[in-house]
């Protein structure tokens, strides 16, 4: 049984520092910070004002069109006022600031099992879309969008992604061991969407206690699977999975619904769960505070609009005696750099890694020149050749990056950067270049337009 | 808490390999051999081994400085190139030649173009050849303990024998670096642990056997083979110098032609060259071709081989006729529409087109028999026609068929003389159908055209009187073409001046139909 796709790299996966923590509350205090665009799309709208009372699971930002996700009050409190705030992207956005009043009351009753057996597809993509649901895994793509593709019966594959490929994170592990059978039920739901496909779950061997947990979850449920999968990043890639599970690639202009294809966290399975079943919209969700400066590593169920440094401060803070040199919003791989930890959670991170000093990091290794020892080339997943990729983009050559290379085709997974024994920058080449031809490519649009 | 962060870019962290660390793994690998050549030859040896290293390295560090460039002699590949070097040179060289070929190699090669990542030819290997080409007789001079004799490479390319054993060992006289098996363990460690490429290296082996096996005049003779693998550097060059990361293509195609043509280029060199020192010459040239090879071989991403899009377009779930674009569809169902319409027009008047046909036909057998009343079929004619299967009719007619023959009947009832229709392929524009009118007495009544397709002006004009009208009333067995015109014998026909070719073919048509009149309407009648 294939159970891995082409390429790929073995970091140090690190997971032992939290993986057997138990998942436990944090409950935050004081001011909680709601970004207006947490999720892929247009920002959010929203609808309090200064000096509202607002409750737990309240949506206090609407949804501005199809794409786009409500954001939801994860406290009881008042609004403070709708302002500008630091966020993790590093720079200044639109925030609604509530007062945490510290009761945690809820808006409604979030314990009481609704019938669902009876319920019609569309109200399961109302409920998600109420819940203001985003992808878990790391891209906050509103998920209801996701669910709707342009023929849901040509739908192959729903695949709930528990892979987990990152290193250092560990709380979708933790989510698949206490609660796969609200996983698999999710999953269920989103299944009555699409008639003809079977769902997969994909777990990395590194997991077995998981992988168990999942297969006595789906143990007798009809369409539904466990695959266990090769430990090896990027695994858990939407691509990858698809590429293992379906058999099939594809460019980055399709997407995985043109290929048959769904793909969810077990995250967003979990949310999605909650939400049908229980009318509890997203505002909470599972979370790792790791890494090697981390005192007390572990797992979180994290509300979203605290702050980051709070949570760290709450865990344990930072281990004696070891400086923190870098602060990540998910993990090493894929995460985003903090400039500082007072910024507020948002729906789709699942990470914090906090770094102490290390020669590899990469900020601290000293580039030198190209070897042109192909690992790049061997390592990528899509197939690219990142060498000759960054020698175009070096020689501001995008005719060949394009056309020749495909360069645009990379899904930035950093694998190429990963690998080079030459520590050069592989993937910040590309990312400026993927921008810098996507801008040509509007500008030429642009001047083709107006001279119609 | 008050630090200061590290903000980049992801990815955060880094494989543990470095060039630094890679160099060190190569020197390693190239440790067994260097130890079996200081061992084998002596002190002579580690000296030349040592000064060409500490050379490359110096070499290296000064440039560095003096360019005021960041220090890269650490990194180990100056200490590669050197030892490289020194592992291809006679252990008994001078020892001004290690440093002079260090200096040309990294200082020249390496550094001149830009350092580490920027030579386009091997170092150690051009190294080398500056020495040949500066000190051929020291560098040809494997002389061991002053006794001088041919390497076994030489002796092989002479034809006479050698000790297989010993050279695969490298215990005979030869570079220092000469022992195929040190070099082979470590460079298939190399290759098993993921420092190499194997396309290289054992496309390389393997064409050179190919090639020595193919013509070395002794076929796959595995000793014979194997003193060929093991003499002249063909596993240094294959495992250590042709997989030189910086001097080879990027794709793994690229990379299988890069080792073929090294490979290739190595065994002709060894059968035909007149040195046994060519390999070197073969990586180079190999190396030249690099940047062109991976110009032009450039593997397309997994999602845009042909196989992969067929398997997007099976998965994507959306029937075939739904993943046709749309002007492609109406296109097609457009010029289907045309085609049905067609060939219902053409059904439809088939028949007339048939019968228009055959009336003209009958006019033409009209024209070259004016007496007939009616023609008649003749059983045994039709049976003779439908015999000949429409194979070329006789010879000496060219590509000539008969199709029908009718006897003409006049109004009295007698018969006035036969029709024949016939057709010869050799006209200038294809088929030229005509029908030949004879009489009773056998003389040619006259000729009637029912298919040309000739040059306007030129054969068309054999449908004119003043050539075709040459042949009424001739009684004559055999025609022949007067390409110069003015004829006055009976059997003479003028040609349609500058049409030959169809003039030719319409006699050559014309002799035939009566060479049938005479054997087969004639003769069985």
């Amino acid at each position: 049984m294939k159970d891995t796709f082409r390429g790929g790299v073995h970091p140090a996966g690190r997971k032992e520092l939290s993986r057997d923590v138990p998942l436990r509350e944090f409950l935050p205090t004081g001011e909680m910070v709601f970004p207006l665009a947490q999720h892929i799309g247009k920002p959010a709208k929203p609808i309090v004002k200064k000096g509202d009372t607002v409750l737990v699971g309240q949506r206090i930002a609407e949804a501005d069109g199809f794409v786009s996700a409500h954001v939801i009050c994860s406290c009881s409190g008042t609004v403070k006022g709708i302002e500008k705030r630091l966020t993790l992207m590093g720079s200044m956005a639109d925030c609604i600031v509530v007062e945490n009043d510290g009761q945690f009351t809820p808006a409604e009753d979030y314990t009481q099992r609704q019938d669902t057996a009876s319920i019609a597809n569309g109200d399961i993509l109302y409920r998600i879309q109420n819940a203001g649901i985003v992808g878990l895994g790391g891209a906050g793509f509103p998920t209801h969008v996701k669910l709707q593709p342009k023929n849901p019966e040509l739908i192959r594959y729903v695949i709930a992604n528990g892979a987990e490929c990152e290193p250092y994170l560990t709380c979708n592990d933790q989510l698949m061991r206490t609660e796969a059978d609200a996983i698999v039920e999710g999953l269920e739901l989103v299944l009555r969407l699409f008639p003809n496909a079977e769902g997969v779950i994909g777990i990395e061997r590194n997991k077995p206690e998981a992988i168990e947990a999942m297969q006595k979850a789906v143990a007798g449920k009809a369409r539904m699977r466990v695959l266990p999968l090769k430990t090896k990043y990027p695994q858990g890639g939407e691509r990858s999975l698809i590429q293992v599970i379906a058999g099939v690639d594809f460019p980055i202009t399709k997407l995985p619904a043109d290929v048959g294809c769904v793909v969810d966290n077990v995250g967003t399975l979990y949310a999605i769960q909650r939400a049908v079943v229980y009318n509890e919209p997203l505002y909470k969700q599972v979370f790792t505070l790791t890494g090697d400066a981390a005192a007390k590593p572990g797992n979180w169920i994290v509300r979203d609009g605290a702050s980051f440094a709070e949570l760290l401060q709450a865990s344990g803070g930072i281990k004696d005696g070891v400086l923190l040199k870098k602060a990540l919003v998910g993990g090493p791989m894929m995460g985003i750099a903090l400039s500082s930890l007072d910024v507020p959670i948002q729906k789709q991170n699942n990470g914090l890694t906090l770094m102490t000093e290390d020669p590899n990091e990469i900020a601290e290794a000293e580039m030198t020149a190209c070897l042109h020892c192909g690992r790049c080339t061997t390592v990528c997943p899509v197939g690219l050749l990142p060498q000759l990729m960054a020698d175009a983009a070096i020689d501001h050559d995008y005719k060949r990056y394009d056309e020749k290379l495909y360069g645009l085709e990379c899904i930035q997974c950093g694998s190429c950067t990963y690998i080079c024994p030459a520590k050069r920058p592989l993937m910040q080449i590309f990312k400026q270049t993927k921008a810098e031809i996507m801008a040509q490519k509007r500008a030429q649009a642009a001047q083709a337009g107006g001279k119609k | 808490m008050n630090t200061m962060l590290n903000l980049s870019s992801s990815p955060h962290v880094r494989d543990r390999w470095t060039t630094a660390y890679i160099m060190r793994v190569v020197l390693l690998a190239l440790l067994p051999c260097t130890l079996v050549g200081v061992i084998h030859f002596g002190v002579h040896a580690l000296l030349v081994v040592l000064l060409s290293v500490f050379t490359a390295v110096l070499c290296e560090l000064v440039f560095d400085k003096l360019c005021h460039k960041p220090d890269t002699w650490k990194d180990g590949s100056a200490a590669v190139t050197g030892l490289l070097l020194a592992l291809s040179l006679s252990p008994s060289v001078p020892l001004h030649l290690p440093v002079l070929g260090s200096m040309f190699a990294i200082l020249v090669c390496k550094c001149c173009f830009g350092g580490l990542g920027k030579n386009f030819i091997n170092p150690a290997l051009a190294g080398r050849c500056f020495l040949l080409i500066s000190f051929g007789s020291a560098m040809s001079n494997f002389a061991v303990d002053a006794v001088s004799s041919a390497t076994p490479v030489a002796l092989l390319m002479n034809g006479e024998p050698v000790n297989v054993t010993r050279m695969f060992l490298g215990l005979t006289n030869g570079v220092i670096g000469s022992s195929a098996l040190a070099l082979l363990v470590g460079g298939l460690a190399l290759w098993a642990f993921g420092f190499i490429h194997g396309e290289i290296c054992f496309s390389v082996l393997a064409m050179f056997t190919l090639v020595i096996g193919l013509f070395g005049g002794q076929g796959f003779n595995l000793p014979f083979l194997l003193a060929h693998i093991s003499g002249g550097g063909v596993v240094m060059a294959a495992f250590f110098m042709a997989t030189d990361y910086v001097t080879s293509p990027v794709t793994r195609l690229g990379q299988a032609i890069y080792g073929c043509l090294i490979g290739l280029l190595g065994g002709i060199f060894r059968l035909y060259g007149g040195t046994a020192d060519s390999f070197s010459y073969c990586v180079i040239t190999g190396n030249l071709f690099t940047p062109m090879i991976d110009h032009y071989i450039v593997s397309r991403p997994y999602a845009f081989t042909k196989y992969s899009i067929i398997q997007q377009a099976r998965a994507s779930g959306i029937p075939l006729y739904k993943r046709i674009p749309r002007p492609v569809l109406v296109l097609t169902v457009i010029a289907a529409i045309a085609g049905l319409a067609l060939s219902g027009v053409y059904g439809m008047t088939k028949d007339t087109i048939a019968d228009q046909e055959r009336a003209a036909q009958a006019a033409s057998y009209l024209v070259v028999c004016p007496d007939a009343d009616h023609f008649e079929t003749d059983e045994a004619l039709d049976k003779a026609i439908a015999d000949m299967n429409g194979a070329v009719y006789g010879s000496g007619f060219g590509r000539v068929t008969i199709n029908e023959a009718f006897t003409a009947i006049d109004a009295a009832g007698n018969v006035a003389g036969h029709a024949i229709s016939v057709t010869t392929a050799d006209g200038y524009h294809g088929n030229i159908t005509l029908a030949v009118g004879i009489n009773s007495d056998g003389s040619l009544n006259g000729i009637s055209f029912t298919e040309l397709n000739e040059t306007a002006g030129l054969g068309m004009r054999v449908d004119e009187d003043a050539f075709k009208g040459q042949f009424a009333g001739r009684a004559v067995e055999k025609f022949t073409l007067n390409k110069a015109g003015g004829s006055t014998a009976d059997d003479e026909i003028d040609s349609v001046s500058g049409a030959s070719t169809t003039s030719g073919a319409v006699v050559n048509a014309v002799n035939a139909a009566l060479d049938f009149y005479k054997n087969t309407v004639k003769g069985g009648a």
